[in-house]
């Protein structure tokens, strides 16, 4: 009986991940293809890049703050990587991801300094920062754009990489940086600090908590994720211009929302923002099953987004009430 | 002397500092081109600026009361669809005008119930209805354009006023900034406007209904937005679902610029004003320097990061002198 209750979702991951379930399901019956491994596969392979950064803004966003710029700096990274590879053809995948993460460290340091150091609003500073790093991608790039045959084989051949006919090489590396993450929020010190900034930034500033380094690192963590998130482009695409991946931080926004990861700061998981992206993912997927337009997209994203706000909003009411509710019966 | 006093006060409040700032911009922009300080040219700065001035006299109220409204460019590009979209099926243009102006309302008043009902925070609520305004225009227009308009309002989009340097639009705005900035300044709308800015529980305690204030606030930045849809629409003689994308950073970066907190409760409409044209004559200038339009992307960013970080920097150092006052 025990047993029975704790399989009962109790908590927001285990009832997204029943969503998800659901949503696949319901997919399948429309479209039976996208149960095959095929189906899963491409399903895993376009949701890594969002992923991957949903992973990186997750720990900002528990904090109270909010990271814009991630969608251009994955664009910056994927453009400067094969203008490399492009001037460079003995590069390997190895050089790839490392010139990719310097992008992202750069653009997180300045994000990090800013926010953290000058404890300038993040919205504001990131904002400020989308435009100028995807400025930079204009002024660079020139209007050149590089197709498949200027990227390294290694490259193209490890985005092609699938393991069990259903496990995409860039989901792997997904998966690995949502335990590591998962891991690190929930057992180590500077997870802990993370939670106690985000649900009141005062008091963590006040019993003497270190808001400049976890925010700042917090901020670098996320400029790395997005540098390795734009390689990941390039595995899925094989092919940049200087708009790649534009305007699309709000649908990792987004994404990390539905996962749970309240707005307000405080609480959410990274396991959560990940099953996030994979449900927007779904649902799109589902939609085009359906036949619905590409161009109701952007209106089913925003749609979906404010329907998570709310149930986070419902369900936090709720805790509270209950809270409050266990406190009197306390004093009876 | 006390009055002496009072303009040093003024003098070192940043939507003065702004002013000044605007004046060296054109000084400066004048000094280096030829072509600046002409009634052409000023005639681009405010027809090219319209929208965002629009949009901004509302957006002030919003970021005074702490909130922030994302979607005012959706909005616009919803109206922008809706008018040409009823236009092209034979509603007469000053039906889809009003069409234009109604959805805009009623956008702001969704915005405004699901933030001030529904309790949720207008930032995360705005990114929502942003991607969702936007995606129903989308949905609406697909990749059609409609861009057949009666010449009468065409040429009030982009015509000027005779031979004078003042768009046709000018006045229009004119109106709308007289009107908001006694609205903010002189009413105790305005006064509440800030008194909940400053603090929303202090100003509830005083008697304020923030909910309904706030309600008013959502729903005429919708309406605003739909009036600047309109003028969009015109100015460029398209309706289309990508009309004014990343309008609504370049609306919250003026507004910034104009000294207005983004933390609430401190603002002016002269701020705004002269943070509009800044940023306005600023682009104009790099313009005609012929500099790449895409370093404008660049500017546009360094302006909103200056805007953010120069007031808090200007903190520190009051900050620091009045230490050093009173070390002394």
């Amino acid at each position: 009986m025990n047993f029975l209750r704790k399989l009962r979702p109790s908590s927001r991951e285990s009832s997204l991940f029943i969503i998800l379930v659901v949503a696949v399901g319901g997919t399948g019956l429309i479209n039976p293809r996208f149960l095959t491994g095929d189906g899963t596969r491409d399903l895993l392979t376009s949701t890594s890049v969002v992923a991957l950064l949903a992973i990186g803004i997750a720990p900002i966003v528990v904090m109270r703050h909010i990271d814009l710029s991630i969608a251009s700096t994955v664009g910056l990274s994927a453009w400067v990587v094969a203008d490399f590879c492009a001037k460079n053809p003995s590069f390997t995948w190895v050089q790839c991801f490392v010139i990719g993460s310097i992008i992202g460290l750069a653009v997180g340091i300045l994000n990090g300094l800013l926010v953290a150091g000058l404890r300038l609003p993040s919205l504001v500073v990131t904002l400020g920062t989308l435009y100028i790093v995807r400025g930079v991608v204009y002024v660079v790039s020139n209007s050149v754009d590089y197709n498949a045959q200027e990227m390294p084989v290694s490259l193209l051949a490890l985005g092609q990489k699938v393991y069990f006919g259903l496990l995409p090489f860039t989901f792997l590396m997904v998966i690995i940086a949502m335990i590591l993450m998962a891991f690190v929020m929930k057992y180590t010190k500077a997870g802990r600090d993370a939670y106690a900034i985000g649900s009141n930034p005062p008091a963590a500033d006040l019993v003497g908590l270190k808001v400049f380094r976890r925010t700042f690192l917090a901020f670098v963590f996320s400029g790395v994720m997005s540098g390795i998130a734009g390689v990941f482009y390039l595995m899925r695409f094989a092919q940049v211009d200087s708009t790649a991946f534009y305007g699309q931080e709000l649908a990792v926004v987004a994404a990390v929302v539905i996962g749970g990861v309240t707005i307000m700061g405080g609480s959410g998981t990274v396991v959560g923002a990940v099953i996030g992206a994979l449900l927007v993912q779904t649902i799109q997927g589902g939609l085009a099953a359906l036949g619905v337009d590409a161009f109701w997209k952007a209106a089913i994203n925003g749609l979906l987004l404010i329907i998570a706000i709310y149930a986070d909003r419902v369900l936090a009411v709720r805790n509270e009430k209950q809270l409050l509710a266990q406190r009197i019966r306390e004093r009876i | 002397m006390s009055k002496f006093a009072k303009l040093g006060s003024v003098r070192r409040s940043w939507d003065t500092a702004i002013l000044a700032l605007l004046l060296l911009v054109w000084v400066f922009a004048s000094l280096t081109t030829s072509n600046f300080l002409t009634p052409l040219n000023f005639s681009y700065i405010f027809s090219n600026t319209s929208e965002i001035m629009i949009i901004a006299f509302a957006m002030l109220f919003m970021i005074i009361l702490g909130e922030i409204d994302l979607s005012v460019a959706s909005i616009l590009a919803l109206g922008s669809s809706m008018l040409g979209w009823s236009y092209a099926k034979g509603v007469p243009i000053w039906m889809a005008i009003l069409i234009c102006m109604l959805v805009g309302t009623v956008c702001g008043f969704v915005n405004g119930f699901l933030v001030t009902r529904l309790g949720l925070g207008s930032l995360a609520v705005t990114i929502g209805t942003l991607a969702l305004y936007r995606g129903i225009a989308n949905g609406l227009l697909g990749e059609n354009t409609v861009n057949e308009f009666p010449e009468f309002w065409t040429s009030f989009g982009f015509d000027t006023i005779g031979n004078s340097f003042m768009p046709k639009t000018l006045p229009l705005i004119i109106v709308f900034g007289i009107l908001f900035g006694l609205l903010l300044h002189k009413t105790p709308f305005g006064r509440r406007t800030l008194a909940i800015g400053q603090s929303p529980e202090a100003a509830k305690f005083a008697g304020v209904n923030v909910i309904r204030h706030k309600m008013i606030v959502f729903t005429f930045t919708g309406f605003m937005s739909g009036v600047a849809g309109v003028i969009y629409t015109f100015r460029f003689s398209t309706a289309q679902a990508d009309n004014g994308v990343g309008l609504e950073l370049l609306v919250i970066s003026a507004i910034l610029l104009g000294g207005v907190s983004i933390f609430g409760g401190i603002g002016t409409m002269w701020g705004v004003v002269a943070g509009v044209l800044l940023a306005g004559s600023v682009e104009s200038w790099l313009t005609l320097q012929e500099i790449n339009a895409q370093w404008r992307t660049i500017v546009t960013g360094i302006l909103l990061l200056i805007s953010v970080a120069a007031p808090v920097l200007v903190q520190k150092g009051k900050a620091r002198r009045e230490l050093k006052a009173l070390k002394s």
